[in-house]
């Protein structure tokens, strides 16, 4: 796996980079079942990578919550439809901003906490002390981050999206004066469980999860081992897991609407 | 997984090396390479900067594959070997990394501990008596619950080797183990390893440059350059044994058989001169 | 290994606290909150037209929600659908001869079913049949319902349908009111020309519940107003047998057009109906440049 920037071009390059990352990904899924000897190991990475961030995620949730009843609010009195208010702050949380801005924060939070991390092990020589020690790297590094991230993102997707409700309660009904019990039983009587919740948050949230983790740790595991190296790689997990993470909603939406 | 080195030291050698070849980047490192690395003793694998003396340990291993030749191992041949026999093999193999490579996230006890608690069940207590009986035998049994952030270079080193005996292996690889230490660390790890000859019997390779700390400890001396071995001896004698490279390289002088100048184009045309006929 | 624990109820705590969030949204923030617990008992209902009515869509009585739409089907060989209703077992003596019907909520919103009690004493159970309903409304109709002033319900019952023939029927069209007494009873089913093409053929469609006409009442276009649209107005006769369906009204008055209204008033006299006798017209010298005199309606 060579991830040196080669001069073929941009697009061959890149799809150079997404086949690398695909089969890495199914050697990955090849140590799973080695990995769950370690699972401590993935327990540990779940509360690092998942429950670390939780601080940010349920903040950007309810500031986006709260900006979209703003907003909705703002654009919904022209048609006297503010009571509808409710209902539009939890479609758009719960089918698009909820899965994808927690991912974007995700992949920039603790993505590239893990690329950096499995960089610098490489780098210091710890992946191959592991080897030496007869132990895979492949099992007891790279699978149990993966294997967090994919617990871990759909639970934050989750929390964002009840802060993002929350806080289009909090501007909708508190400041801007929607009627409580409109705001609820209009939200209640329009969001559909399996199209709202399971295709949106969960579905989607999970596909981003196994997507964004496994390029963060494809990115840490086959970084050149060198500062400079681990620098060029974490940029990268940003970058790819952000134009991932939108071409699949759009996939995803369309499919699923 | 562990067995205890009961072979007499003029027994068959431990690491037998015939023919190996090697092409890396275009460039040959090793070029029918032969070497024995007897049991029992210390072996020093010196040579200059480049000629892949830590890709030899890494063959050794079977971390790397050669192109052409055998690296026999304990009598098994390294490049043949299957991933999880290749794993056995390991795990009766200690290795020293240059830079001590301890696991980040553990403190000391835990990283001693790590090998024993991924391939034994042992019981909690089995392992803290093995643990700080090897942290012992390096002086930092007191130093258990420090992180790798707080240890000194030495002491790091220190650590990485009571990771690398704690299977009792029958033999261990040195990369670079005095580099960057101060001489009284220098000369604790020097203790370190030869007690652990002495006194187990362990096969050790040690891959060096510190001609005083090689010519204190080691039984045997490779000289390897250009992908071959182009000298060996007992210390003492190889110093005097007249082959140039034994000569630069234990007499220190700059050029010789490995030059100074990298190979490169004709001077007077790089810059722009032309030489008189 | 303290570490260790630590960290294994921290992740656990983290995704249970995930899973409750999950819950709460999954129960309290969708429709899933709206399911009744509890059993239910089903119903089913014809109507003529459901609009925009969806499975699940709120089923109310008096504004209080008390079941949902189950299904919504299109009953076999007819062209009206089968809604069945499921509504909770905690609201049983719904009368049986209840009307449902579908409404909107507000302006833009969804439709629902709303229930307004009858009076049997009879209750609905499980398998019962609603037998009066009314459809959804059509935008068209509610546009035109609120230009052509009162409204009659559709399909009350079901409709009888009686002919009658106009020499003119001015802007009768279909689906104008017929009155009976000024209470709408039906609506103008069809317009069209006869064979010989000299008249019109009006059909009107008269709620089952009004069949007690005389076979000799009148049927007069009239208009609401002074300028609002027209309608037909029945004025009973005396015969004792009824009016059923298919049957021909042969009293008609046919529409007052304006330009003889003022020629009346110019002219001072009411030019007479040439094909039928109108109740109460008088037949009078017409008006040279009349060419369809029409009568005059008085009610």
């Amino acid at each position: 796996m060579n991830a040196r920037i080669e001069r073929n071009g941009v697009v061959s390059n890149a799809l150079a980079q997404i086949g690398a990352c695909a089969l890495f990904g199914l050697t990955l899924l090849g140590a799973v079942p080695g990995s769950l000897r370690h699972f401590r190991e993935t327990l540990r990475q779940v509360w690092f990578v998942g429950a670390m961030s939780l601080t940010i995620i349920m903040t950007c949730g309810l500031f986006v919550g709260m900006v979209l009843a703003l907003q909705l609010y703002d654009v919904l009195s022209i048609f006297g439809g503010t009571s509808a208010t409710g209902t539009v702050v939890a479609i758009a949380i719960y089918r698009e901003l909820g899965p994808v801005v927690t991912a974007l924060l995700f992949a920039g939070r603790a993505g590239t906490s893990i690329t950096a991390e499995i960089g610098l092990m490489r780098a210091t020589d710890q992946i191959d002390a592991m080897e030496m020690m007869a132990v895979d790297p492949l099992a007891y590094v790279a699978a149990p981050r993966f294997l967090a991230g994919i617990v871990a993102v759909p639970l934050l997707t989750v929390m964002f999206c009840t802060m993002g409700v929350l806080g289009g309660h909090l501007v909708g009904v508190s400041w801007l004066g929607i009627d409580n019990g409109t705001f609820w039983s209009n939200m209640t009587a329009t969001v559909d469980v399996w199209k709202d919740i399971v295709d949106g948050v969960i579905v989607k949230s999970f596909v981003f999860g196994i997507v964004v983790t496994l390029i963060a740790v494809f990115q840490g595991y086959t970084t050149p081992p060198t500062s400079e190296g681990v620098a060029y790689a974490t940029t990268r997990t940003v970058v790819a897991s952000s134009i991932a993470i939108l071409a699949l909603d759009f996939v995803l939406t369309a499919f699923l609407v | 997984m562990t067995e205890i080195p009961s072979a007499p030291p003029d027994s068959e050698p431990m690491v037998k090396v015939r023919g190996l070849t090697t092409v890396l980047n275009g460039k040959k490192i090793f070029d029918a390479l032969d070497l024995d690395i007897p049991r029992g003793k210390v072996t020093a694998i010196m040579g200059p900067s480049g000629t892949g003396k830590t890709t030899l340990l890494k063959h050794i291993t079977g971390q790397m594959r050669g192109d052409a030749g055998q690296v026999l191992v304990d009598g098994e041949d390294v490049r043949t070997l299957s991933r999880e026999h290749l794993f056995d093999l390991r795990e009766r193999i200690g290795y020293l990394f240059q830079n001590s490579a301890l696991l980040t996230d553990f403190d000391v006890f835990e990283n001693v501990a790590f090998p024993l608690r991924q391939h034994t069940t042992l019981p909690e207590v089995l392992i803290r008596n093995i643990v700080l009986t090897k942290l012992q035998a390096v002086g930092l049994r007191g130093a258990a619950a420090l992180t790798p952030a707080e240890l000194s270079g030495g002491m790091a080193r220190r650590v990485a080797l009571a990771r690398a005996i704690v299977f009792d292996p029958m033999l261990i690889l040195y990369d670079e183990p005095f580099v960057g230490l101060d001489p009284i660390s220098l000369n604790q790890v020097l203790k370190l390893i030869r007690t652990l000859n002495e006194t187990l019997g362990i096969t050790s390779v040690l891959v060096a440059h510190e001609l005083a700390a090689v010519q204190q400890v080691a039984d045997h001396v490779y000289l390897i350059a250009n992908g071959k071995v182009v000298a060996q001896g007992a210390p003492s004698t190889l110093a005097n044994d007249g082959s140039p490279w034994t000569k630069q390289f234990f007499g220190g002088s700059p050029d010789g058989p490995v030059p100074f100048q990298y190979p490169a184009g004709d001077y007077a045309a790089a810059l722009g001169l032309r030489r008189n006929a | 290994m303290t570490q260790r624990r630590s960290y294994a109820v921290g992740t656990g705590l983290f995704i249970v606290l995930g899973f409750a969030a999950l819950v709460y949204l999954a129960t309290q923030t969708t429709s899933v909150a709206n399911t009744g617990q509890g059993a239910s008992y089903t119903v089913d209902a014809q109507f003529a037209n459901v609009g925009q009515l969806k499975p699940r869509a709120p089923v109310k009585v008096a504004g209080v929600r008390i079941g949902q739409v189950k299904s919504i089907e299109l009953t076999p060989g007819h062209e009206e659908a089968t809604v069945k209703l499921a509504i909770d077992e905690k609201y049983k003596g719904i009368p049986d001869d209840s009307v449902a019907t579908i409404f909107t909520s507000g302006l833009l919103g969804d439709q629902y079913v709303g229930l307004s009690f009858g009076s049997s004493k009879k209750a609905l159970d499980d398998g019962g049949h609603i037998a009066l309903t009314k459809p959804a409304q059509q935008l068209e109709d509610m546009l035109g319902r609120f230009f052509g002033g009162g409204s009659a319900p559709d399909r009350i019952g079901g409709t009888y349908h009686v002919t009658g023939h106009f020499t003119n029927v001015g802007s009768l069209t279909p689906g104008a009111t017929v009155k009976l007494a000024g209470v709408p009873i039906g609506s103008v089913g069809k317009v069209v020309l006869t064979n010989d093409k000299l008249d019109a053929v009006v059909t009107l469609d008269i709620d089952k519940r009004y069949d007690q006409i005389p076979d000799d009442s009148a049927a007069a276009v009239f208009t609401s107003g002074l300028i609002g649209s027209q309608y037909v107005a029945i004025q009973p006769g005396g015969s004792p047998d009824m009016l059923k369906d298919g049957d021909q009204v042969v009293l008609t008055q046919s529409a007052l057009q304006l330009e003889d209204l003022i020629g009346k008033f110019l002219v001072n006299g009411s030019p007479s109906d040439n094909k039928n006798n109108a109740g109460s017209g008088q037949p009078s010298q017409s008006n040279p440049q009349q060419s369809n005199p029409p009568a005059p309606g008085k009610k």
